[in-house]
């Protein structure tokens, strides 16, 4: 009711930027922002840490096995004599990196997938749904390992694995926006003035699915690092000297009752940390696009 | 309703058909094919064209779907040679242990979040919601394995009231109860985290629904509301809510029981995945697979049962 | 019925006392309701009347202390009898709400639970206050269902709200309302969502209960129909504050407050032709955030002078307790001829600004219908047809059922006419509309837009061919992209035509923007920076982009506020002189469709009853379905109102599945006999264009076979 007398047909209403309403939206979610500056402090000690803290990250040391943290090695040494927490920047590198690999390559496969089926409609949408809906009944992971043990796994194949279960439900969720925009009014008023196909697409449809699609793209990303996570965890990883924080996680649990507890919970931590981020951040981002639904 | 559970029923074999499809198309990857997954890697060259023949596979790719899925359907999974058994039994050795660890840990995680959710629903935004809320995004971000080593240190090394392996499932009633109780925690908490969220939202949908400021205008007390108006309208949804999340908490299981050393499918599945055996890997994903299906339709029953509008269209 | 007698005569039930009630929002925190006192007595019925965000809802929620989470009731006393509302316990406050106070609501489909039985939630009220045995709760919940005249209630007892149509679940709702005998009813817009002829039914019926439960009610609206004809009382509400208070007659009869006098004219009647031009309020109510100085409607009163900006009048008592917040009331009686000040309409962003005459000049009916009968025929509807078929089972066969949503319909529309095509919602007309724009295929007949079929045409032609006609949707939010700009909106049909170089389209936005009454500051502001009417000038701006020759209104003003409908009535008839446009309206509102229509059809169950000329078919309507629409309308005057005697359309919609036997209309028909369930009644012509289709008109037919594609 306050709404609606809000913007009167009197005043004028002065031109706002959508960028800046959307990010001042992201701004008034105080745990968004708490979240964005987690990731950017987690990207900077993956990427930028390595540069200011040097270890040896390749070679195995027999007489430097499950040190105790030092000023040497600040957080231990891991069971195969690496710095501990060298091997967590190098960790973060790979678990950030198929994150936001499996976040993208998902999210757009997702998103075409399921607007050609929505928007094509008839049997062709049944058709790719029915698949859709096959794939989803198998666990994931179930799937994940089974792929992960036909093939030889490296990160690149591991992103494509994990994008191979991920991009599902994006498919879901933009086949179901698709059907609802494209019965919307503004959608039947271009085709009356006789748009193409690729107008509407291009003009009426994608614009207003990528909001939606890409809080879910974020959400994938967190979902991404915990299924990473788990399949190193169950040894489907890729090889040594490769590493990332669910392999570091899963030698530390080995370990778990010889009391090395810096093999465990600083990488259980930076993990949690990570997905936690990212799970805020696309609640900020949902509190976005939500907003710009109720203007509508 | 009877079109409605007839359409279901339609779709669920349909979808059983596309999984059975894309499990043979990946045993056709496999290095050596159907013959190798099922005579091993150490086979003969005649004894592979032995089997070849005899099983009709130099015949065309869809004669052979039709065998295979003949095979299939009778219960005939096929061999495997890494254990000296046959899939089917296999599986039916494994599978009803898992249906205990995953149906137990289910019936905890919703006795524990439908209240939960509902309340926090309730309580929306006040400090006692924001601090709930913030502890279940926490186990939701947390890798289960994560979860359930938290659990190990309480449990076992503090405490030492539970133990922390479960190879010794199967050895008595007393014994089996402690074995499961940590990895029923593990899986049960993880799920919490998750239904909670989503009923909490849903109870929130409901409460500035309108039918439900009429019974506030009729003078219903917060307890009622929640009881007669929310709780009811939430619940056909959360019955869906299950049935979708099937497949996650399968994956859950698979590395729970690796933790664990539960003899349970994942268990099973994981040796399998190490040692290459595709007759087992692929039996499992076939019966997890339908496991999935058929509880997505007991679901999806269970709400049309549930609400009216369903049940009497 | 009493009528001007003021409260104080008798016992009150509920009074008001300066209640305040505000919003707090994040960014700021707003007045909902200021200051605002009024009572009810026994058995009185008082109206709140006013457009949305008015506060005159909110004043119903705080007085039921209902408000959402933001909401709080910050000053005055709200009395039920003794007691203050405002200072119980939320524990007390339970046991009045339900019990002494009840309140229904504007949709009761999404007000009832849809997963409780009628019965079960009629008997609640009870079981919730006095711990009624179920049994005997249930016994009265069947007394109340049968007083409130729901059929069969002991069957419906156990039916689901989904299972129920919309009248009938209203009457569940006034039911539950009713069970514990409450002394006051709060109708919070109990009709809004509902067909007229059925409005009128549930406006019978709370009367009937009123009088005899003698219970107080409440009646919020923002229909003045309803109003005058319902209510003993009234109070007019505007950004919050009450403006005019005092008895219906009296507000009817002699309004004092400005804007309640122009909200007033500005409601098309049934008696307002087309050849007239309807007074116009201009602007929109105030943002309660930001409010003027001074009286909250001087920025739109053409009464205002300084001193209305500098101080906020005080509501007084003009006489035998007339309240008006005005310093210069207005004086008596509707000076609407008296005054042709009111054509002034808006100028979005500069702010009022007058409205530019039509070139062509006002035409009398006469004169328009001569010229119409010359024009040449544009639309061409030949036995359409539609049908939705239903999926049962495994969704695979359609088993031969389907939905009837239009049965065989002809008629045309000449060039320059405007056609206002009416009947209750289900009867098909929106499906109509869908096809003649060429947005849905007939199952069979067709439509020919100057005597081609559009959806037979193929590739660029097919694009081409659309452009001739364009559509006007209902709800202006969803009919704009909220990602593109408005210029970028208005622009683009003559981007996908190809029309023009870039310059040539932007001057023509501009040209379109000035023509629609919008500044051009606006081609760099989203839709969602403006208000509904201004949302509404954007969606024709972009329809007239192309020259259509026809533009096919869905619903174009139900959408908006009485004062802002007015606005866009009046530019969609300036636009047509000015362009010759052809118009086919769709509304369920008829007192709109007689504004606008050269000619109107009335369709019922997807048949056409009765068509003709406006004037002939309000005025001597020959078909009792059409009879009995006019007949439900509210009327914006307590004396014709009151005059109404009985509902002159009993039931509801039956199912467009299984449509009735012969003529459709018969099941609900006052003069029904054997013979309309057995033969389907012909067309019959009463005047020249004036045809319609029953067994037993109310005029006689005059000679003559009924004019070609009518037949």
């Amino acid at each position: 009711m306050i709404a609606e007398s809000a913007g009167g047909e009197a005043q004028a209403p002065t031109p706002t930027s959508m960028w800046r309403q959307a990010i001042a939206t992201y701004a008034e979610n105080r745990l968004a922002l708490a979240g964005l500056v987690v990731l950017v402090f987690l990207l900077l000690f993956s990427f930028l840490g390595p540069v200011l803290y040097h270890t040896n990250q390749t070679a195995t040391s027999l007489i430097n096995e499950n040190l105790a943290p030092s000023g040497s090695h600040l957080l231990g040494t891991t069971p195969e004599g690496r710095d501990e927490l060298g091997r967590l920047m190098v960790g973060g590198q790979s678990t950030i990196e198929v994150g936001l690999g499996v976040g993208l390559v998902a999210t757009a496969f997702g998103l075409v997938y399921g607007s050609v089926a929505g928007f094509v409609g008839g049997i062709v949408d049944v058709v790719m749904m029915r698949i859709v809906d096959a794939l989803l009944s198998i666990p994931y992971l179930f799937f994940v390992v089974l792929l992960a043990a036909l093939v030889q796994v490296n990160l690149l194949v591991l992103i494509l694995v994990l994008s191979a279960v991920s991009w599902l439900s994006t498919a879901r969720l933009a086949r179901g926006e698709t059907l609802s925009l494209r019965a919307r009014d503004f959608v039947t008023a271009s085709q009356g003035f006789g748009s193409r196909v690729r107008h509407v697409l291009a003009r009426h449809i994608t614009p207003n699915l990528l909001g939606v699609v890409v809080v879910n793209g974020t959400l994938k990303v967190a979902d991404a690092i915990l299924a990473f996570a788990a399949v190193a965890y169950l040894g489907l990883g890729p090889a040594p000297p490769a590493t990332n924080w669910g392999e570091l996680i899963s030698a530390g649990i080995n370990n778990l009752f010889d009391g090395y507890w810096w093999q465990l919970w600083p990488a259980g931590v930076l993990i949690v940390a990570m997905v936690l981020a990212v799970n805020v951040i696309g609640d900020g981002l949902s509190d976005v696009v939500e907003v710009r639904l109720q203007k509508r | 309703m009877t079109g409605y559970v007839l359409r279901r029923f339609g779709q669920a074999i349909v979808v059983m058909f596309i999984v059975s499809v894309i499990v043979f198309a990946i045993l056709h990857l496999l290095p050596g094919g159907l013959v190798r997954a099922q005579l091993g890697p150490r086979a003969t060259t005649l004894a592979v064209h032995d089997l070849t023949v005899q099983e009709g596979l130099n015949k065309p790719l869809v004669v052979q779907y039709g065998i295979w899925a003949w095979h299939t359907l009778q219960g005939n999974l096929g061999f495997s040679y890494k254990l000296n058994q046959s899939v089917a039994s296999l599986l039916g050795e494994y599978l009803p242990r898992d249906l205990l660890l995953v149906g137990v840990s289910l019936l905890f995680a919703i006795a524990i979040a439908v209240p939960l959710g509902v309340w926090q629903g309730y309580r929306r935004n006040r400090p006692d919601d924001n601090a709930l809320s913030t502890v279940m995004l926490i186990f939701y971000s947390m890798p289960s394995f994560l979860l359930a080593v938290c659990l190990i240190v309480v449990f076992n090394l503090w405490t030492n009231l539970l133990p922390s392996t479960a190879t010794n499932f199967g050895s008595g009633l007393g014994t089996d109860i402690s074995v499961l109780a940590l990895p029923v925690m593990a899986l049960c908490l993880g799920n919490v985290s998750y239904f909670s969220r989503y009923i909490r939202s849903a109870t929130i949908d409901n409460l500035l629904s309108d039918h439900v400021r009429t019974a506030i205008a009729k003078g219903a007390a917060p307890r009622r509301l929640l009881a007669r108006h929310v709780l009811r309208n939430s619940l056909s949804s959360t019955v869906t809510l299950i049935g979708l999340t099937l497949p996650y908490v399968l994956s859950g299981s698979l590395v729970i029981e690796a933790l664990f050393n539960f003899p349970g499918m994942g268990l099973l599945f994981w040796n399998a995945a190490q040692d290459r055996d595709f007759p087992v890997l692929l039996g499992v994903v076939l019966v997890v697979t339908l496991a999935t299906v058929v509880g997505n339709l007991l679901a999806d029953l269970g709400y049309a049962a549930l609400d009216p509008r369903v049940r009497l269209r | 019925m009493s009528t001007g007698v003021a409260a104080d005569s008798r016992q009150h039930v509920l009074k008001v006392e300066h209640l305040r009630t505000e919003f707090r929002l994040r960014s700021a925190t707003v007045v909902a309701v200021d200051d605002v006192s009024f009572e009810v007595g026994e058995g009185e019925c008082v109206g709140l009347v006013g457009e949305s965000g008015c506060g005159k809802s909110t004043t119903g929620l705080s007085i039921m202390r209902l408000l959402p989470r933001i909401g709080h009731v910050t000053g005055g006393r709200v009395l039920l009898g003794d007691r203050d509302l405002t200072a119980l316990s939320e524990g007390e406050m339970r046991k009045v709400r339900g019990n002494d106070v009840a309140m229904i609501f504007q949709d009761p489909m999404t007000s009832l639970n849809p997963t409780a039985t009628i019965g079960v939630q009629v008997a609640e009220p009870l079981r919730i206050h006095f711990r009624t045995p179920k049994r005997q709760a249930a016994e009265r919940a069947l007394e109340v269902l049968n007083l409130v005249g729901v059929p069969n209630p002991r069957e419906r007892m156990n039916d689901y709200p989904h299972q129920l149509s919309g009248g009938l679940r209203q009457r569940v709702m006034i039911a539950m309302a009713l069970t514990a005998s409450p002394k006051l009813l709060i109708a919070d817009e109990p009709t809004t969502a509902l067909d007229v002829t059925i409005q009128a039914q549930i406006l019978d019926l709370l009367d009937r209960l009123r009088q005899e439960l003698s219970m107080a009610v409440l009646l919020i609206t923002h229909d003045m129909g309803v109003i005058a004809g319902r209510t003993d009382r009234v109070m007019v509400m505007y950004a919050g504050k009450t403006v005019e208070s005092t008895s219906t007659n009296e507000l009817f009869g002699a309004t004092r407050h400005p804007y309640a006098q122009a909200l007033l004219e500005s409601v098309p009647q049934l008696t307002t032709s087309a050849a007239d031009r309807l007074p116009t309020i201009p602007g929109a109510p105030p943002d309660l955030a930001s409010l003027p100085g001074g009286c909250r409607f001087a920025p739109r009163c053409r009464f205002a002078e300084p001193a209305c900006r500098a101080a906020e009048p005080p509501l007084e008592d003009l006489g035998g307790g007339h309240l008006a917040a005005c310093i210069h009331p207005v004086g008596g009686p509707s000076e609407r001829q008296a005054n042709g000040l009111a054509d002034a309409a808006v100028n979005v962003i500069s702010g009022p600004a007058p409205e530019p005459a039509a070139a062509t000049g006002p035409q009398s009916v006469a004169e328009r219908r001569a010229a119409l009968a010359e024009a040449p025929v544009l639309v061409e509807i030949d036995r359409l047809v539609k049908e939705y078929p239903i999926r049962r089972g495994l969704g695979l066969g359609t088993g031969g059922v389907s939905v009837k949503a239009v049965s065989g319909i002809s008629l045309t529309i000449r060039r320059g006419e405007t056609f206002g095509l009416a009947g209750e919602s289900g009867c098909g007309k929106s499906t109509l509309g869908r096809i003649v724009s060429g947005h849905e295929h007939p199952t069979s007949g067709a439509v020919r837009i100057d005597g081609k079929e559009i959806l037979r045409l193929k590739g660029s032609e097919l694009r081409r061919g659309r452009s001739e006609l364009q559509l006007m949707f209902q709800d202006p939010y969803a009919s704009l992209n909220p990602r593109m700009r408005v210029g970028a909106i208005i622009r683009e049909p003559l981007l996908v035509q190809g029309s023009g170089n870039r310059r040539q389209q932007w001057e023509r936005v501009a040209e379109l923007l000035d023509e629609t009454g919008l500044s051009r500051r606006a081609i760099d502001l989203y839709p969602h920076e403006f208000s509904g009417g201004q949302r509404q000038r954007i969606g024709l701006a972009r329809a007239l982009a192309l020259s259509p020759r026809l533009i096919v209104a869905d619903e174009p003003v139900s959408a908006l506020d009485v004062s802002i409908q007015s606005q866009i009535l009046n530019l969609m008839k300036r636009l047509q002189g000015d362009h010759g446009l052809t118009y086919m309206v769709v509304s369920h509102d008829l007192s709109v469709l007689r504004y606008l229509s050269d000619t109107i059809g009335v369709m019922y169950l997807g048949k056409l009853v009765e068509y003709g000329p406006a004037e002939a078919v309000y005025t001597a309507p020959a078909h009792p379905y059409t009879h009995g629409l006019l007949q439900a309308i509210p009327v914006p005057d307590p004396i014709v109102e009151r005059a109404k005697r009985s509902v002159a359309v009993r039931g509801e919609l039956p199912s467009p599945v299984n449509p009735p036997s012969g003529c459709r209309f018969r099941t609900r028909c006052p003069l029904a006999q054997e013979l309309c369930g057995q033969a389907e009644p012909a067309m019959q012509v009463f005047g020249e264009g004036h045809v319609a289709a029953c067994h037993f008109p109310l005029q006689t037919p005059t000679a003559g076979e009924p004019p070609h594609p009518l037949a």
